[in-house]
């Protein structure tokens, strides 16, 4: 793992590990999330995200392990650490018979009543119409009640699995600028999502997992640096012995050049290299998230 | 019509179960009742004595049905028959709403409605699958009567005459399916509609005309406005005939066609009753557990209200004429005081009795139905959504409790005070009110003791919460009506809390019985309330 724990920490589980009957859900994971930072919570479906948010909010009870929120053990404390935290699930299932607006102030109301102008202006914000009864809306707007409910009232601690699926692109970014508000005003936010521009706008650090462990963790700047860096160079003739170099992966001709990855430790000796076989033009580029994602998501176990 | 055939398999498929425990559920009852009747009345002088009681008084005629002779079968028909039908009708409506409604508010209906088949193909299928079980119940419960020891063609007529109560249950549940937006609504409706079938022919019987011989009772016409009574005019162990069987089958037509009619015009998730707008902010009872928890029941709580006002009515209205009917025949009343020695019971009170027994049955099955909302707040994903608040699981499931108890309380002390009131009218004494309502109360420790149960089963057993709810509620049910009849140990009926419940004003409220219910009851809430904070949250 990359970057030290910092100093305060949020939320901690050490060899957190649930089963259900025969299947792990999570295996021996270890989470910290520092006060203070958007922690993008990241992993294929079927990870352990849910399993493990749901062991903070302690409706579920660790199968060994620990989890600390707030420095409380959340199974003996969850109506204690509810206090300050606001929730919103994946699958926002609401009371058919009662209104979007209604579901709104039961859910703020139990965690200690809503802001009425802060109510009012994310209404307005996420152009939520809040006089309908909940079986007549869509899969966006009952997640805008969870998150209008949340945003609603300030928080310690947002805890978010995957708060912007349903949202159409307007209202996702009306959710991001309510994301650095609340960073602003220095609360912390757990952040499971699948849409990795919103990860890489919003996140200070990431958290991969992958079949109930930790994969990879870190701010995203790390991450990068763990990645490869992709190259296209004109002018090389030998493709062998590119190849050979240590740190050079994936070498493919296209046209006539040449593209192939490169480990971060060994760009110095393969630009060298590639200068000493003569290029006549060379490009490079970060890798994409999207490529570090993909190779976490999909690699060899 | 295309994909009819893999629709109905799947509907079938996902129904296995379910219907095997109706059908097997309904013809144990039908066997045990024949059996009963077969060995415990063999000889023609006990049955003419039931039969006598029963033709003299209308409380018989009204919970039972009409008598219909003396042979072992007519008699197993007149203690089993409604119920039965009752229990078939249930059987049919749940069946039907389950695969149309409540799919269509899951979402699941808009899954296959998007396939190659027509508007109407789901609903076809939940028909057919309806008349199957419905087939599949009256061979079997015609080879339980049967196997009970009653002759056959009497047996294939009377099981015939269940299923045609189940069918045309399916239609009629169909089309309330079209009429209400969501799924446990149009339970609700369908279920009280066979429950209205149940009372209406009741009282159709109650007001009937027995014979010279005592031996049998013609029903008044209202019998006629009931499947449940065309059921029963089929007499099946004395002059079977399957004409009346012509009722239900045209009903049954056409209500599935009006029903299948409905549904291929309308809106996949559009309703006869609309979704009206409501209230954009939560008013200050809607902001607690206990205001949401009063909010889910109160629809329900009106319903069963309603339901027990009306047998409240029929209680208070019928009461006298029954006692006047049996006071103005000599004979009756002779033979009253002879076959039951000491009965000096006033015959309107054992009726009324009778009846507010049954309303503590309707009274926890509103406390039940309260409480089990919590499993559904569970398995659909809501409970999670309010346990992340500050809100601990306990006082989540007292807030509910506490609502399934008042719902007890309120729809026994609804039936108590219209059953008062409407005795009041009659006999000018105002205290009647309060002596029927505090007779009413006598039955709500018992119903206490299954909502109480009811939370323990979802705090211990979630998975089998809704199963374990419904099914002690229906054992009690049983062993409250047929315990007796079929002689079953004392241990075994007085496993039922409604055992230990005074018939007021037929006998004193046992004060220490009450208490010690109660008693039982607070302490398995406590006991639910320790044990559910020491599982999962689960689906």
């Amino acid at each position: 793992m990359l970057g030290g724990v910092p100093a305060t920490t949020l939320i901690e589980t050490r060899a957190l590990t649930k089963r259900f009957g025969r299947s792990t859900a999570l295996d021996g994971l270890d989470l910290h999330v520092a006060e203070g930072e958007v922690h993008g919570f990241l992993g294929p479906n079927g990870a352990g995200k849910s399993t493990t948010i749901r062991v903070l909010l302690g409706l579920m009870r660790p199968t060994s392990g620990t989890a600390s929120v707030f420095g409380l053990d959340p199974w003996a404390e969850a109506a204690q650490i509810h206090r300050d935290i606001a929730y919103v699930p994946g699958d926002v299932s609401l009371w058919p018979g009662l209104t979007g607006g209604e579901a709104i102030d039961l859910l703020a109301s139990l965690r200690g009543g809503a802001d009425a102008a802060r109510r009012a202006e994310l209404i307005e914000q996420f152009e939520f119409d809040p006089r309908k009864k909940a079986r007549t809306y869509s899969k966006g707007n009952r997640q805008k009640v969870a998150l209008i409910a949340a945003f609603a009232r300030p928080a310690r601690l947002y805890i978010l699995d995957e708060p912007s699926s349903g949202l159409d692109p307007v209202m996702e970014s009306v959710f991001r600028q309510q994301i650095e508000r609340v960073r602003g005003e220095g609360a912390t936010v757990l952040l499971s999502s699948h849409v990795l521009s919103e990860v890489e706008q919003l996140c200070d650090r990431v958290t991969i997992i992958r079949e109930g462990r930790v994969v990879e963790s870190g701010s995203l700047a790390q991450l990068r640096h763990l990645s490869r860096t992709s190259f296209r160079v004109a002018g090389i003739g030998d493709l062998a012995a590119l190849a050979a170099l240590t740190g050079v992966h994936a070498v493919t001709r296209v046209g006539d050049s040449v593209e192939f990855e490169v480990d971060a430790d060994a760009i110095p000796a393969v630009l060298t290299a590639v200068a000493g076989q003569g290029a006549t033009a060379v490009s490079a580029a970060p890798a994409s998230l999207e490529s570090l994602f993909l190779r976490h998501y999909s690699g060899p176990r | 019509m295309r994909g009819l055939g893999v629709v109905l398999a799947s509907q079938a498929r996902r129904d296995r179960w379910v219907l095997s425990y109706w059908v097997g559920g309904i013809a144990l009852l039908g066997i045990g009742v024949a059996s009963a009747i077969t060995t415990q009345f063999a000889d023609d002088g006990e049955r003419a004595s039931i039969i006598a009681i029963a033709t003299a008084n209308p409380a018989f005629l009204f919970l039972r049905g009409l008598p219909d002779g003396l042979s072992v079968g007519a008699v197993a028909f007149f203690q089993g028959f409604t119920f039965t039908a009752v229990l078939a009708g249930l059987m049919s409506t749940f069946l039907v709403v389950r695969h149309s409604r409540a799919d269509e508010e899951a979402g699941r209906a808009e899954l296959l409605g998007a396939t190659p088949i027509a508007r109407s193909t789901m609903l076809a299928a939940t028909i057919a699958l309806g008349v199957l079980a419905n087939l599949a119940l009256g061979v079997v419960l015609a080879l339980a009567y049967i196997a009970g020891g009653l002759p056959a063609e009497g047996s294939v007529v009377a099981a015939l005459a269940v299923g045609s109560v189940g069918i045309v249950f399916v239609a009629v549940a169909a089309v309330v399916a079209q009429a209400m937006p969501s799924g446990r609504g149009a339970n609700g409706v369908a279920a009280a509609l066979v429950v209205g079938a149940y009372l209406l022919r009741g009282i159709g019987d109650a007001l009937g005309t027995p014979s010279d011989d005592l031996l049998r009772v013609t029903p008044s016409a209202l019998s006629w406005f009931s499947p449940i009574g065309w059921g029963q005019a089929t007499r099946p162990y004395s002059e079977p005939t399957l004409l009346p069987m012509l009722l239900s089958l045209g009903a049954f037509v056409a209500l599935a066609g009006l029903a299948l009619v409905l549904r291929s015009r309308r809106d996949l998730g559009s309703s006869l009753v609309p979704v009206r707008a409501g209230r954009p902010a939560a008013r200050s009872g809607g902001r607690s557990a206990l205001g949401l928890a009063w909010r889910l029941q109160r629809a329900t709580v009106l319903g069963w209200t309603a339901g027990v006002v009306v047998l409240g009515g029929i209680a208070g209205g019928l009461g006298p004429v029954v006692a006047q009917a049996v006071a103005e025949n000599d004979t009756l009343a002779a033979l009253i005081a002879r076959l039951v020695p000491g009965s000096t019971g006033d015959t309107a009170d054992v009726f009324i009795a009778a009846l507010l027994g049954i309303g503590g049955v309707l009274g926890a099955a509103a406390g039940v139905q309260a409480v089990l909302r919590l499993r559904a707040e569970e398995v659909e994903g809501r409970a999670e959504l309010l346990l992340a608040t500050p809100l601990s699981r306990a006082r989540w499931m007292l807030a509910t409790v506490i609502v399934a108890s008042a719902s007890v309380l309120i729809v026994g002390l609804a039936l108590g005070l219209a059953t008062g009131g409407v005795l009041a009218r009659s006999s000018g004494e105002p205290a009647d009110v309060l002596r029927y309502a505090g007779a009413a109360l006598a039955h709500s420790p018992a119903a206490l003791v299954f909502v109480s149960v009811t939370a323990l089963a979802f705090a211990v057993t979630p998975r089998i919460t809704i199963a374990l709810g419904w099914g002690l509620l229906v054992i009690g049910l049983v062993l409250g009506q047929f315990g007796e009849l079929l002689q079953l140990p004392e241990w075994v009926q007085a496993a039922s809390p409604f055992f230990h419940s005074s018939a007021v004003p037929v006998v004193e409220f046992d004060g220490v019985a009450g208490a010690i219910m109660i008693a039982i009851a607070v302490f398995g809430v406590a006991a639910a309330a320790v044990a559910l904070r020491r599982r999962d949250l689960t689906a």
